[in-house]
């Protein structure tokens, strides 16, 4: 071993991983079977029409591995490529493993890093979007736990949103953006006064890992490290949640109060004065356990739905 | 009988006339169009304060708002033109003539303007130059200047962000021009005295602080492997052999990342202490690290830096501060540092030639000079020596008796041989020769001279310029690092060998460096939230630099 090796920080952090080096530190070591993987050369049909570069597992890895010794399933967008955006390969393959759980009744790991659906396969994208949902939720149905894992840079965005809300738990960190339109596209469609995406301190405390994690749009809120990710993981899947007619009646009926209690403030930190957090103008800059030990116990829950 | 006091005189009237206006120096930010009317007059030579970090931005506005009427052939002197009322002056006809240094952000919509003859341009010059042109031939009629806050006297506190103020003050106050000052607000006691208050005559209540630009502010998470590879050749190839302690940095990601290794792959080659102790340098949040883990002794700044003001506080011992405790920068001074003090300049660039002459000018952009030119040319005037000053004039003249040889100051350019949307580097002709052509300018916009340049380092290698002994060589060498641009396949593939057999270029294996050690994870911070953390929450990082 170099002695440059021997300095580096041996944390993987979540953020700078690629999809590669995110299954492989998820899941116990070893334990991946990709599913058409690169050698199978299923590239994406549309990308070269728009001169585009195609990518060999286009921007996606399934398979299946083992975590703490079970059997699950796993997927990870690379966000690197394309924005992690959805076309149609990218889509089928996670539908394929979607529908491969409910069949064989094993749990999925999702590592979500997305912009949303392609724009130069928009149509096979939202196809794709809408499939996978009812593929999720089929297999929610049959008792399968989905878990999203998300803290990478591309947020999870777009369709991407769409999934993410559909899983039993989401887990994520700080960095990790959660949210459906994009800031610069809201700032575009209503203006910077409504929205100014270049105040990233907004966009963050709007979409980011700790909001969503207070107001029960996330589950879990990890450190920045693989070994997190991994152990939040084992805990999801050992804390099972129920998908039925009963957990979206109690999910509906906590929207509206959200609404009657939040609807009216302007700034993510009137929401967490709401929910009791003193102070909250800091609550950004805290790392995750002294923020969990401030915030932890006023945030809402969102009983595997959201 | 020759009166020889008329720019005193002139300075009365001035006074006078804007004294309507004002309650003894204060004047209303409300008031002041009537004001400048009333002060200005038609051809006067202006300093409105401006660089590449603060800016008067109340008085810019209000200079852009008077009636050209009245107020017009207005010759602006200043360091930047960076604002676009800096430009609107000139759209309107209240300014004709301009000489300046900086234009960044400005740079396409002033090589418009200057392509259809809107300005008539004097000269474009480095900081220092136009500091040094105040005092000879280009000294203010009128400085509208900049500073955090004032007394009644006048007395003006600068803050961290002080730059330009003393200089432009200096050449304007003391020969008979007239100094307006905007201040967020006028206090009973400024907490230091920046600019004493009978050097200013009129100071206006903004009630809001001077823009300032975070301009020396590099996320750790935009830094790329390249990037990295360019910065372990820079340390191990070039700071430990010449042993570099006196140095300055450019603004670029390249030497961002040599900042952030030095507290790890620095660390591993034993350099702390040895090198990169005293610093010409802004305070730029990527060396709170090292910092921190004790390699730097002293910095000092041309201005400060957004969100780096508590953390310099609190480390006196690195920066030079006032008594309210805050940085006291001063631009005219760290350039002089910068040129005769520092045994290295390293900076990125956009385009090199064959001659080594490089530029950061486009065609269709004149982004003007800045400092870089200061900092990156061999001081003739210079007496004292050192080691890496001593060990680079050997290099270059080797023949030549030891104590009647100048030595050389290290003048590096670092970069990727494809750069920002994979542009190459390296080219055959500057784009600032075809817009010298186009605007029939006396000189090309070099930023630095190929006789200044002494290395360049790409991820390709080293090419060491002071070992080249004729023009062939010189154009070998930097053909053989310039990788898989057209100027790097057009080398003579014999003639790069024997250079590398004399080490004149030395490439990564050659220095013992693996390009796959090249790994993010050696960056000593990876995300601005490292760097605040680094700084024990010190450093308040800018809203668009967070991603929390």
């Amino acid at each position: 071993m170099s002695v440059i090796s021997a300095l580096r920080n041996e944390t993987t952090s979540w953020y700078e991983a690629s999809a590669r080096q995110r299954i492989d530190a998820l899941v116990d070591r070893g334990s991946l079977t990709e599913f058409v993987g690169p050698a199978a050369r299923e590239t994406s049909p549309h990308l070269a029409i728009f001169g585009l570069p195609t990518q060999l597992d286009d921007g996606i890895v399934v398979g299946e591995a083992a975590l703490d010794g079970r059997a699950v399933l796993v997927a990870a967008q690379e966000g690197r490529f394309m924005g992690g955006a959805f076309g149609e390969v990218h889509g089928a393959k996670l539908v394929g493993l979607l529908r491969a759980a409910r069949a064989t009744r094993r749990d999925v790991l999702i590592c979500f890093d997305t912009g949303g659906v392609r724009l130069q396969e928009a149509n096979a994208g939202e196809l794709a979007i809408a499939e996978i949902i009812r593929a999720l939720v089929l297999a929610r149905l049959a008792g399968v736990q989905v878990v999203g894992l998300i803290g990478g840079r591309a947020g999870c965005y777009g369709g991407g949103g769409l999934i993410a809300a559909c899983c039993s738990t989401l887990i994520v960190t700080e960095q990790g953006r959660i949210s459906v339109t994009g800031p610069e596209v809201i700032e575009t469609n209503k203006g910077v006064e409504e929205f100014d995406s270049k105040d990233r301190a907004f966009v963050w405390r709007t979409m980011g890992g700790k909001h969503r994690y207070l107001i029960g749009g996330a589950d879990r809120l990890v450190a920045d490290s693989a070994a997190a990710f991994r152990a939040a993981a084992i805990g999801a899947l050992s804390s099972p949640t129920v998908l039925d007619a009963g957990t979206l009646d109690a999910e509906q009926a906590r929207l509206e109060r959200r609404l009657a209690r939040f609807g009216t403030a302007e700034d993510a930190t009137e929401i967490w004065s709401a929910l009791g957090i003193d102070p909250v103008d800091d609550l950004p800059a805290l790392d995750e356990s002294s923020f969990l030990a401030r915030a932890g116990g006023k945030r809402e829950s969102a009983d595997g739905a959201r | 009988m020759k009166a020889w006091a008329t720019q005193k005189a002139t300075r009365a009237a001035r006074i006078e006339a804007g004294s309507r206006y004002a309650r003894g120096k204060a004047v209303a930010a409300a008031d002041l169009p009537r004001f400048l009317d009333a002060v200005l007059r038609p051809g006067d030579r202006v300093c409105l304060e401006g660089d590449n970090q603060k800016q008067a931005d109340l008085l810019a506005t209000a200079l852009a708002d008077v009636d050209p009427a009245k107020i017009h052939d207005l010759h602006m002197v200043q360091s930047g033109v960076v604002l676009p009322a800096h430009l609107d002056i000139f759209e309107k006809g209240i300014a004709r003539r301009l000489d300046y240094s900086y234009s960044g952000p400005q740079a396409a919509r002033i090589a418009r303007m200057l392509f259809s003859g809107q300005i008539e341009l004097g000269a474009v010059h480095t900081y220092l130059e136009l500091f040094a042109r105040y005092f000879v031939d280009l000294t203010p009629n009128v400085a509208l200047i900049a500073a955090v806050s004032a007394d009644v006297a006048g007395n003006l506190y600068t803050g961290p962000n002080t730059e330009d103020t003393p200089t432009i003050v200096e050449a304007t106050s003391f020969k008979g021009g007239l100094v307006i000052a905007q201040v967020k607000e006028i206090v009973d006691q400024v907490p230091r005295v920046d600019i004493p208050g009978d050097q200013v005559h009129f100071v206006v209540e903004a009630g809001k602080p001077f823009y300032v630009e975070p301009l020396f502010t590099r996320d750790p998470a935009a830094i790329t492997e390249t990037q990295i590879l360019t910065a372990m050749l820079a340390i191990k190839g070039l700071y430990a052999p010449y042993g570099v302690r006196r140095l300055n940095h450019g603004i670029g990601f390249n030497t961002a990342a040599i900042e952030l290794l030095l507290p790890t792959y620095g660390e591993t080659l034993g350099l702390k202490g040895k090198v990169c102790t005293h610093w010409a340098l802004n305070p730029h949040p990527t060396l709170i690290p090292a910092i921190e883990a004790g390699w730097v002794e002293q910095i000092h700044c041309f201005g400060s830096e957004v969100g780096m003001e508590d953390y310099i506080a609190a480390r006196s011992d690195i920066f030079f501060t006032g008594l309210d405790g805050s940085l006291r920068s001063n631009r005219a001074f760290c350039q002089t540092a910068g040129l005769y003090a520092c045994d290295m300049f390293i900076g990125s660039t956009l385009q090199i030639d064959l001659a080594g002459h490089s530029s950061t000018v486009t065609a269709s952009r004149m982004a003007g000079f800045g400092g870089a030119p200061n900092m990156g040319s061999d001081p003739r005037g210079r007496r004292h020596s050192s080691e890496p000053w001593l060990k680079a004039g050997a290099e270059a003249d080797p023949d030549t008796h030891p104590h009647l040889r100048r030595g050389r100051k290290l003048v590096v350019q670092i970069g990727e041989t494809f750069g920002d949307q994979n542009v190459p580097l390296f080219v055959e002709r500057l784009e600032a020769l075809t817009l010298a052509e186009k605007l029939d300018l006396d000189l090309a916009p070099v930023m630095i001279y190929g006789d200044d340049v002494t290395h360049i380092v790409t991820e390709e290698g080293i090419a060491n310029l002071l070992l080249c002994r004729d023009r062939d060589e010189r154009e070998q060498a930097i053909r053989g690092i310039a990788g898989y641009t057209d100027i790097g396949r057009g080398r003579d593939r014999k003639m790069v060998e024997r250079l590398r057999e004399r080490g004149v270029i030395r490439r990564p294996e050659d220095l013992g460096i693996d390009p796959l050690d090249a790994d993010r994870r050696l960056l000593a911070a990876r995300s601005i939230k490292d760097l605040m953390l680094a700084s024990g929450g010190l450093y308040r990082p800018p809203s668009r630099f967070r991603n929390w």
